[in-house]
């Protein structure tokens, strides 16, 4: 359990208790999400890199007033994995933590190319999945049949 | 007059393409090489040539009419992506299934695991030219097809859970054959040592290559068997117990050097144990119900996400489902264990021999439309 106290008093300090939400039951897979300020990214991603985490996921969500991306993290001990969730509006930038996880060279291409959300200080920003010529975003609701386009909070609230 | 000619190049570096069309590279992936004579300086893999849009698609299908989707990510394990999925859904909508139709899935997805080693180790020895191994285990693995065709319906990509339970129920024969074919299997594993784990020439192949150890995996995000090599024992069939896998006595096989040897062992040990799981699970499945009837097809689950990992056969696995409450998924994320397995070869390949990099390539057991989705 080491990796995951560790990394969990880390981020309360940088962060302050308010957070982080536990979830006890495991019900949606992580141990903890982080709420986190895009300006905090890096410094949280330090952190873990330094606990022994991985990258196991970056995906984001499309919502009609925000984009959200979540960071999968996880160690190699049971129950570890915490989710970082991100907001970022729709014509805005992310910080690249691919300088922290490799994993997150290629994983941040593709959500660049799904998204239309660029990763500042990423060295190597091609596409992955698409064509090179693709002008759209593929995974945002305007493209293509959707079944739905909410708020955030019609989901989360 | 010497300085106005242009000093020959020390390097004479030049560009490869492997692929995208090669029998060693296990779908469509092209790979651009930079060599330096018979060595790589650079190698930087080009994917999404099998692209479908499976997370989009699932964004306009209810849960249930993406299940067809799942087990054509993977279709070495379909199954274990069906399998996953239904977990997934399963946890979100709070369906439980009963403990028969529990202990069917992990039979088959066992099943469906051994068979995907076991088309890796007739490919990857392929690779590096030894063709009579392939003739071997593809023989073996027409077996378990065989046996999941008659339960299931379909020899590839397999719909047969569903949430809730499965399909249809097994019978006598199934059980039947899947004892006979534990019994063959562990009847060939002398063979394959013979006529592979023991012979020089593959040793001299494989051992010292494409070395991935903890920290390299960890930073690129490997999993599965390719980290199990490394010596970290990590599985999510005991990390995080998923349907019954905690009422099993299995070993987590691991390497120590995380070499493409290592790899192999690992995957070869990993089958054995699965041979374990199965006749486990042959011994305790319960008789009663095989399907949950209450389970309307249009699934509606409460507000909200789940994330849900298991192992395929190639590492870890993971849904990422969010809904709105509606039947229909907001978003469908999957989590493939290729795309780390595939993307550490950026630092493996390098310095390595050309010959080396299809070693190591067929060693880390890459599907590639699954990292296409």
């Amino acid at each position: 359990m080491a990796a995951k106290d560790d990394a969990l008093r880390r981020i309360q300090e940088l962060l302050g208790p308010g957070a982080l939400t536990a979830d006890p039951d495991f019900r949606a897979g992580v141990s903890y999400t982080v709420a986190c300020p895009k300006e905090s990214l890096l410094a949280v991603m330090e952190i873990f890199n330094a606990c022994g985490f991985y990258l196991e996921s970056l995906t984001g969500l499309d919502f009609q007033d925000t984009l959200e991306f979540v960071y999968h993290m996880n160690a190699y001990e049971p129950r570890a994995r915490m989710a970082v969730r991100v907001l970022c509006p729709h014509d805005g930038e992310m910080p690249s933590v691919s300088g922290v996880f490799a994993s997150a060279l290629w994983q941040e291409r593709e959500a660049w190319e799904f998204y239309g959300v660029r990763f500042s200080g990423h060295p190597d920003l091609r596409r992955l999945l698409l064509p090179d010529d693709a002008d759209f975003y593929p995974l945002r609701k305007d493209f293509g049949t959707v079944h739905a386009y909410r708020k955030r909070e019609e989901v989360y609230g | 007059m010497a300085e106005q000619f242009p000093q020959p190049a020390q390097q004479q570096l030049y560009s490869l393409n492997l692929g995208p069309q090669h029998p060693s590279t296990h779908g469509v992936l092209r790979v651009l090489l930079t060599l330096d004579g018979e060595y790589i300086l650079e190698a930087d893999p080009i994917i999404g040539y099998g692209h479908r849009g499976h997370e989009k698609m699932g964004e306009n299908r209810t849960y249930l009419q993406f299940m067809p989707n799942a087990s054509r990510m993977d279709y070495l394990s379909g199954l274990l992506y069906n399998h996953g999925f239904c977990l997934a859904v399963e946890k979100l909508a709070g369906i439980e299934p009963p403990e028969r139709a529990k202990y069917i899935r992990v039979i088959c997805a066992e099943l469906n695991r051994i068979s995907s080693h076991l088309l890796w180790f007739g490919t990857f020895l392929m690779d590096l030219g030894a063709f009579t191994p392939f003739l071997y285990c593809f023989d073996d693995r027409e077996n378990i097809l065989d046996i999941l065709d008659r339960v299931s319906g379909s020899r590839l990509t397999y719909s047969y859970c569903r949430f809730g339970g499965v399909a249809r129920d097994v019978d006598d024969v199934f059980i039947e054959q899947t004892r006979a074919f534990i019994k063959r299997l562990r009847s060939r594993w002398p063979d394959y040592h013979n006529l592979v784990t023991k012979n020089v020439i593959f040793i001299h192949r494989v051992r010292d290559v494409g070395i991935i150890d903890k920290d390299l995996a960890r930073r690129f995000g490997v999993t599965g068997p390719n980290l199990r090599a490394a010596g970290v024992a990590f599985d999510m069939r005991k990390v995080e117990p998923y349907e019954v896998y905690d009422r099993f006595d299995f070993e987590i096989p691991t390497g120590s050097k995380g070499d493409a040897l290592d790899r192999y062992r690992v995957r070869l040990e990993e089958m054995e144990q699965s041979c374990r799981i199965i006749e486990q699970a042959l011994d305790q499945m319960p008789d009663g119900p095989y399907r949950q009837e209450r389970v309307r097809l249009k699934v509606k689950p409460p507000r909200g996400e789940v994330y849900f990992a298991f192992e395929s056969a190639r590492g870890q696995t993971a849904y990422y489902l969010v809904s709105d409450g509606s039947p229909y998924p907001y978003r469908v994320h999957v989590r493939v264990p290729s795309f780390g397995n595939l993307h550490c070869l950026t630092e493996v390949l390098k310095e390595t021999l050309v010959a080396d990099a299809i070693a190591i390539l067929g060693s880390i057991d890459i599907v590639v439309p699954e990292i296409d989705r």
